[in-house]
């Protein structure tokens, strides 16, 4: 009897994020229906699935934001807090970049970056500028840090608020849709930030809709749907020969299998 | 009919004082109704129900009533309420800032209302406190759609400040109606009273659009 158990090669460390038996509902509607996974050090990690799968629900709980309603986050072996003072210490060591940006359109672009570690971790405005700069550089977008968001099209206000997560240097990114709310000849560009993030080693876990993007830079794609896991694997698995039904129905809907 | 319209300039130095009353009532009224309807409109979306509760009714209820009435109300019913002996200048100073701060209260709260959900999650993600989310990146988005209301609001109250002059508060109205039924020169008076709050009426309602195009929220 051969082993078919797909190799996950981070899962040598112990994990960075553990979900255990996460549960969540919106009225009679059952968001998350006892979810338990992993994330582990260094590894990129793609949610797929269809709308109201509850790939988002699960990302938007790992900080607290909208937190389960059973089970528990645990983030590098901490339980998360439901307190509110002391969830924050444990948001802190996340990043997360939202759909719809959300940069703060009364700061410029330099501002966006520097403000996390400015009121939350003290640091004194000239080293956050300084901080804040070359993560703008990072992202392309030094020339751009005096703008204002109104000024940035969307997919550069997707790579400043990349870069805003990153100022807290964050253990972990979690990334919702990132570029699902992006005109498609800027959806690239996004892309390739994360990539190059990717390549750096960073943690991170992106819900998305990008199939090529999932198959090409994720370690492990984890695929949902009703609120259940219905598989996970390795991309080759999952969008060469996935093993459950419902998963070559949803990849063949997007045009893939 | 003659028109005598010497009476307006023997009584220029009334008249100024008049004017110079009823900028002083403005002033007063906005610079006590500004952080009164501050603190009403976070008493409002407060977590505490009867702080939420206080504020609503007395919101709903300055805002729903003729100021004329909150003036005569204010004359009659706080000597009663108080055993302290307020001025008519005092009484018509309260009764415009229940008014105005009633009006200030919604017009704060629908700023803050105006930024949305997510603007406050990105803050929360960085891991701010909800303190410095709203010191931070509430307040200052909400300050910039309240301030042209705030603009409005004033033009709208230095004209209604004539209205303390029914309890004899000594203001622009009341001074030039005083003269007006003294001399009986009516329709002089009337005139002269109308371009005075013109003159100064308009360079407000200018300053006033002013602040609403520069500070006009692009998004």
């Amino acid at each position: 009897m051969t082993d078919t158990t797909p190799i996950r090669r981070a899962a040598t460390q112990p994990p960075l994020l553990e979900y255990k038996h996460v549960r969540k509902a919106f009225g009679a509607f059952q968001a998350i229906d006892d979810i338990s996974i992993n994330i582990y050090p260094g590894e990129v990690v793609c949610f797929i699935g269809p709308s109201g799968s509850g790939k988002s629900t699960l990302l938007r709980g790992t900080n607290g934001l909208d937190p389960f309603d059973g089970g528990e986050v645990i983030f590098d072996g901490l339980v998360l807090p439901r307190k509110p003072s002391d969830v924050r210490k444990v948001r802190q060591r996340m990043g997360m970049v939202f759909q719809n940006f959300e940069l703060f359109p009364h700061k410029t672009a330099l501002q966006n970056v520097a403000i996390g570690p400015i009121t939350v971790l003290n640091t004194d405005r000239a080293t956050a500028e300084k901080q804040a700069m070359a993560l703008l550089a990072k992202v392309g977008l030094d020339d751009k840090a005096d703008n204002y968001p109104v000024n940035l099209s969307g997919g550069q206000q997707q790579r400043v608020a990349i870069a805003r997560a990153l100022a807290m240097q964050p253990e972990v990114l979690l990334f919702d849709e990132p570029t699902s709310a992006l005109d498609p000849e800027t959806i690239g560009e996004v892309l390739s930030v994360m990539k190059a993030l990717a390549d750096e080693g960073r943690t991170m876990v992106i819900v998305t809709h990008e199939m090529s993007f999932a198959r090409r830079v994720a370690d492990w794609v984890i695929v949902f749907e009703r609120g259940k896991v219905l598989e996970e694997g390795p991309p080759e698995q999952i969008f060469e020969a996935p093993t459950v039904e419902r998963t070559k129905e949803f990849l063949g809907h997007l045009g893939w299998a | 009919m003659t028109l005598d319209w010497s009476v307006v300039w023997q009584n220029k130095w009334l008249l100024a004082e008049g004017a110079l009353m009823t900028i002083v009532l403005t002033v007063l009224t906005m610079g006590f109704a500004v952080p009164l309807g501050i603190v009403l409109a976070f008493m409002r979306i407060s977590k505490w129900r009867s702080l939420a509760l206080f504020s609503q009714c007395f919101v709903e209820l300055f805002r729903n009533i003729p100021l004329i009435l909150i003036v005569y109300w204010s004359f009659y019913v706080i000597p009663i309420l108080v055993p302290v002996q307020f001025s008519a200048f005092t009484t018509g100073l309260i009764a415009l800032v229940l008014c105005v701060s009633a009006y200030n209260a919604e017009t704060f709260r629908a700023g803050i209302n105006s930024v949305r959900a997510g603007q406050t999650n990105a803050g929360l993600a960085l891991g701010m406190s909800q303190f410095q989310v709203m010191k931070e990146i509430i307040l200052p988005q909400a300050a910039r759609r309240v301030l042209p209301i705030l603009a409005t609001t004033w033009v709208s109250l230095f004209k209604d400040t004539s209205l303390v002059s029914v309890i004899a508060v000594g203001e622009l109205s009341h001074v030039a109606l005083q003269i007006r039924s003294q001399s009986f020169r009516v329709l002089e008076m009337l005139t002269a009273m109308a371009v005075i709050y013109w003159m100064m009426g308009y360079p407000q309602a200018k300053l006033s659009d002013w602040v609403r195009k520069k500070f006009e929220v692009k998004e």
